[in-house]
């Protein structure tokens, strides 16, 4: 019988777990030298990057619509039934032909966009290289795989490249890259395993929005926890196969992680920001309140995943989609104040992905699956109160179209990526291995945040 | 069974004078052939007809066939056989006796094996001969073929065969493990039911049992005149628990894993009875035709409504409106063919490049967007009126169906002008004939019963039976679970395969647990209202149509193997936690017997049979019998001294209390939650 020993897992977990099963495992001083042991680079500041997934793709050329002249024409010929009006007017410091509205049931993030914490980045999605219509028809440049697919162009914007035999998310590289990964608190996620945390060394810890969660079998009378510990610790130590083993890997990592995060947690301060009930504004302040911890982590470098589905508006666009964008900026207007009272506003970063953006034709009450997009990015280092990139004209069977009102970005989402990598601290030459096809562009040409 | 040739009777001449007194009764002095069917002497008295072991001395037969007219010929033994009236079962001792018909005496006989698996003859040259049958090395029966020669005293010979079909008779570890695959969780009864039995008889068994359907145990909720959507859970707690068609209901569950539909987070958690009826068309498609259960898919309501196919019109180009796509993208990306060409094994086809060949483009997504158009709910009167009946399937509307042509796989197109419901029935049956299909959703299918890895041998053996029945039916569901179930790759008689497992099912790990223990509530009532949250998954309950975790998922532990664990992708800390602490819940805090008194509303576990063992036969036999219910004998001797070592801080603690424990650890155990 083999058993299989990832010994960076058993040395991690022997660290963690001294003293047997003892909740208080772990004083924030042993978390500090446990994560000096792990991290070899010596990083000075602190940054953190929460990735918002709009899961589904969503209709983002109906979040920030023109409000005057040709532009407004055509977009609202192309909308028909689905045209947003009573759209915000938005004062950007860059001038756009037809402006700027942005949609009304996102009128709580005027005041933080106002304040210049706040961007959004136009015509954005998938490209391997720049893409003319008449390069699309003729197949004359590489196009992304399998685009308008969900789970696949989730995938390319969470890997931030193409598909290749060993895939990681761009999010996990960079921790990696910057040999933050090993510890459990610098990849969190409050909405599951993603492709964007999962590198080759690393996947996401993830957090209960209620933060603390109670491990039964280990709760109560300390000599007999003791025992049944011991018992868990020599079943995981026994496996016959990797898969096996990976299950073991994760049960025993979930079992460290809880309890360490546990007495963390436990010393978290009360935020005076509050949140809404809504999902997203709850994973929001699960997020704030591992922020207003991170001193004691140990972590220089956070990455934090969060997601709000049902973008994937097929049907009742004209019901689902306020609600969603009214979510979505309460969620955001909520978190940034939390961000701003914990005094971290140059420190953190949240910027928004999703599948695709849809068409510009409708099916009766809602969209399908299109291509370019318009993205949000907000944060004290932000280069805000602009929109960087390009207004899309919205012209159905104009010079983007592809069909049926799906638009060929302007912008890569690598183009995208790139500036927000370097800015969490990855230097240039490194910035072409994460993104490999940002070579094909201009690949800092937005300016997004304030260097 | 018991098959009986009795092929041919020798007229065997030693000279004319009617027999020699010699007693040779061995060896022919001038056999041309050292078959066992020789017979002695040089001279045979007839054909022996269409016996493949026939000497080779044709000529000589038939020269003789006049001399075996002559008068004074003597009489050979007239030899019957007589096999075993019952089914013969592999590693059997079992007795062939020889019949004859006359004098029976001063006669020789001599048994001997001339086809199948080498069995252990004793007696051979006695009346009776006893067989020693080899053991089990396939699921596939044996068939041995004996041949008794009777030679008299006047050296006349008649020789005989006999066939033997032997069986598997499982043994309860060999029964285990099939019904870890075929079950939602073998129950001990079901272990030893199906012990003694071959893996062809029990699952010819569970595909000829009458389905047990989920709607009938559908009750209001409390005080209300409708169910609610955790009566729907109710019901799937009281089917899957209780139905005897296991093999159906796991089936059932498997393709509830592949055609997604989901009340997690949709307006579909107000028809519990429509989402009852969706398991109920997985239930009876279980077992059906492919295409059958494609059609009923397409056309049920709920589908209609997950999928927003429903209620999809024609196109309006005046409002830019076009067909929607959801169902045209997700039915060949999910439920047939997938995004890439495959081949017949399941690899990917590649191009020169070596790129994948991606199946479909937009063409063909805007082509089946116009075939799933004008479809809406059953009996409604108006298009913009529907009936809300998420029951019946649906029903086309002509006037709102797309009346262009319709761009299908292969270049296929249906002519402008063709109705809804032909179009429907062009489109199913061109993505039913594209060669994805039976690779797609024979291997998907493996992955949810077997293993996660199959090899593409395994792959491709089923997808054979998938493309052809053996009778010329493309897409038989029965013959593709029985192949899955049977082959060598599922079994594992004659080899040992790398990666043969597969991670179990957090809500199967409960499921097998709750079945075990008679899990019961005194009201009868399953109302589980978080299993999303605490086991990542529940029946219907994905969070979208890719499932809870997607069949290629690659866990960070195995980014480097090759090897996929797709129930890996739910196993994230907070996940791992919550299903540990569920089934401490269920195992520790709800095992009835150590309660004084019942909640009724709780369900709780009832370990009795367990505590029994403890009881009267000790620790050692109780983990004998978790060895066989829970690991299909895969219990480690490091897993099982685990478990004695807990044991012993709890001896003196009452036995419900030790099964408590002990159960607990064996649901964290690496061994039980590996399927092998």
């Amino acid at each position: 019988m083999t058993t299989y020993n990832d010994k960076s897992r058993r040395a991690f977990l022997s660290l963690c777990l001294k003293g047997g099963a003892s909740v208080a495992a772990l004083t924030s001083l042993q978390l500090h030298a446990l994560s000096n042991t792990l991290n070899s680079t010596n990083l000075t500041d602190y940054k953190a990057l929460v990735c918002i997934f709009l899961h589904g793709g969503s209709d983002s050329l109906n979040m920030l619509v023109p409000t005057s002249g040709q532009y407004r024409t055509n977009y609202e010929q192309s909308r028909q039934n689905l045209v947003v009006t009573d759209a915000i007017s938005l004062t950007t410091k860059t001038q756009f032909e037809g402006g700027v509205g942005l949609h009304p049931s996102m009128s709580s993030l005027t005041p933080i966009f106002d304040s210049g914490q706040l961007a959004f980045v136009g015509g954005v999605g998938t490209l391997m290289a720049p893409t003319t219509l008449t390069d699309y028809k003729s197949k004359s440049v590489s196009l992304p795989g399998h685009l308008f697919s969900h789970n696949d162009q989730q995938a390319t914007w969470m890997h931030g490249q193409e598909k290749i035999s060993l895939n990681t998310g761009w999010g996990a590289r960079m921790l990696e890259r910057l040999n933050q990964h090993s510890s459990f608190t610098s990849n969190i996620s409050l909405a599951g395993s993603n492709p964007w945390q999962t590198g080759v060394n690393t996947s996401p810890y993830a957090l209960s929005r209620s933060g603390v969660m109670k491990i039964n079998p280990l709760s109560g009378y300390q000599p007999q926890v003791d025992h049944v510990k011991g018992i868990i610790d020599r079943l995981l130590a026994n496996t016959n196969n990797p898969i096996q083993d990976a299950y073991a890997n994760r049960l025993g990592r979930s079992i460290s992680n809880v309890q360490n995060m546990n007495n963390l947690l436990e010393q978290a301060p009360t935020l005076t920001t509050q949140f809404s009930d809504n999902d997203l504004s709850q994973q929001l302040a699960a997020v704030a309140k591992s922020l207003s911890i991170q001193a004691q982590t140990g972590s220089q470098r956070q990455i934090f995943f969060v997601s709000l589905g049902g973008f994937d508006t097929h049907d009742e666009q004209l019901t689902r989609q306020p609600a969603l964008f009214s979510t979505l900026a309460t969620a955001l207007s909520e978190f940034q104040s939390a961000v701003n009272e914990l005094a971290l506003q140059n420190n953190v970063t949240t910027f928004t992905m999703s599948d695709f953006g849809r068409t510009l034709t409708s099916n009766g009450d809602g969209t399908d699956h299109g291509w370019a997009g318009n993205q949000l990015l907000m944060g004290g280092a932000v280069n805000g109160q602009d929109l960087h990139g390009t207004m899309l004209d919205q012209q159905v069977n104009g010079p983007l179209d592809v069909g049926g009102g799906r638009l060929i970005p302007q912008y890569a989402n690598e183009q995208y990526f790139a500036p927000i990598a370097k800015w969490f601290g990855l230097p240039e030459s490194e910035i072409y291995e994460l993104f490999p096809n940002s070579r094909n562009f201009d690949t800092f040409a937005m300016p997004l945040f304030n260097m | 069974m018991k098959t009986l040739v009795l092929l041919i009777t020798f007229l065997a001449l030693t000279g004319c004078g009617g027999g020699s007194d010699s007693n040779s009764n061995v060896a022919p002095e001038n056999s041309s052939s050292d078959s066992p069917t020789s017979s002695t002497g040089n001279n045979t008295g007839s054909q022996p007809g269409d016996n493949n072991e026939q000497p080779d001395n044709t000529d000589d037969t038939n020269n003789d066939q006049d001399s075996g007219t002559q008068d004074d010929i003597g009489v050979a033994p007239i030899v019957d056989v007589k096999t075993p009236g019952n089914i013969v079962r592999k590693g059997a001792t079992i007795v062939i006796d020889s019949v004859i018909t006359g004098d029976s005496s001063e006669l020789t006989y001599v048994w001997t094996q001339i086809a199948g698996p080498a069995a252990t003859l004793v007696n051979s040259n006695s009346p009776s001969l006893t067989v020693i049958l080899p053991e089990t090395s396939s699921p596939n029966q044996d068939d041995l073929v004996f041949a008794l020669t009777v030679t008299n005293n006047e050296g006349l010979s008649t020789y005989t065969e006999a066939t033997i079909e032997s069986v598997n008779a499982m043994s309860e570890l060999q029964a285990a493990s099939l019904l870890q695959q075929g079950t939602l969780g073998p129950t001990y009864a079901e272990i030893q039911s199906a012990a003694g039995k071959s893996e062809e008889e029990w699952i010819n068994e569970q595909l000829e049992m009458q389905t047990t359907y989920h709607m009938p145990f559908l009750e209001n909720y409390p005080d209300k005149e409708q169910p609610n959507h955790i009566n729907r859970i109710d019901a799937w707690w009281k089917a899957s628990i209780n139905a005897p068609d296991q093999l159906r209901q796991r089936v059932a569950f498997a393709l509830s894993e592949i055609f997604v539909v989901s009340d997690a987070n949709s307006a579909l958690r107000g028809e519990p009875e429509g989402m009852t009826t969706y398991y109920d068309m997985l239930l009876k498609n279980a077992f059906g035709n492919f295409r059958t259960l494609l059609e009923s898919v397409t056309l049920s309501p709920v589908m209609g409504v997950y999928l927003s196919h429903l209620g999809n019109e024609k196109a309006d180009l005046e409002k830019n409106i076009r067909p929607d796509e959801n169902y045209a993208r997700e039915v060949m990306q999910l439920f047939t063919i997938g995004l890439d060409e495959l081949n017949l094994d399941g690899t990917k086809k590649l191009d020169n490049d070596g790129n994948a060949i991606p199946t479909y483009s937009q063409t063909e997504i805007g082509g089946f967007a116009k075939v799933f158009t004008g479809w809406t709910f059953a009996y409604s009167a108006r298009w913009n009126r529907p009936s809300k009946n998420y029951t019946l399937p649906m029903q086309p509307f002509s006037e709102y169906h797309s009346s262009q042509e319709k761009h299908l796989l292969n270049n296929e197109v249906i002519p402008a002008g063709t109705g809804a419901e032909e179009s429907m029935q062009l489109a199913l049956d061109n993505l039913f004939m594209h060669p994805n299909v039976a690779p797609f959703i024979s291997k998907q299918l493996i992955q949810r019963l077997v293993k996660s890895n199959p090899t593409p041998a395994y792959v491709q053996r089923i997808a054979l039976i998938f493309n052809d029945n053996g009778t010329g039916t493309r897409g038989d569901m029965a013959a593709v679970v029985k192949a899955i179930l049977l082959d060598d790759e599922a079994r594992k008689y004659s080899s040992v395969f790398e990666h043969s497992g597969k991670i179990k099912e957090p809500i199967l790990t409960k499921l097998h647990f709750w079945r075990t223990l008679n899990a019961a509530s005194q009201l009868n009532r399953y109302y589980t209202w978080n299993l999303q949250s605490t086991y990542g998954q529940g029946p219907l309950l994905s969070p979208s149509v890719f499932n809870f975790f997607r069949p290629d998922h690659k866990p960070s532990e195995l980014l480097n193997s090759g090897l996929v664990a797709p129930e890996l992708q739910i196993a994230t800390d907070s996940n791992m936690i919550s299903t540990t602490n569920g089934h401490y819940s269920d195992l520790i805090w709800r095992m009835a017997e150590r309660k004084n008194t019942l909640n009724p509303n709780t369900i709780y576990m009832y370990g009795a049979a367990q505590i029994s063992i403890l009881e009267s036969a000790g620790l050692q036999a109780l983990l004998d019998h978790y060895n066989i219910v829970y690991f299909a004998g895969s219990m480690s001797d490091a897993t099982r001294n685990a478990l004695v070592d807990l044991d012993s801080y709890f001896l003196n603690r009452s036995p419900a209390d030790r099964v408590s424990q002990l159960l607990y650890m064996v649901s964290l155990s690496p061994d039980f939650n590996y399927q092998n």
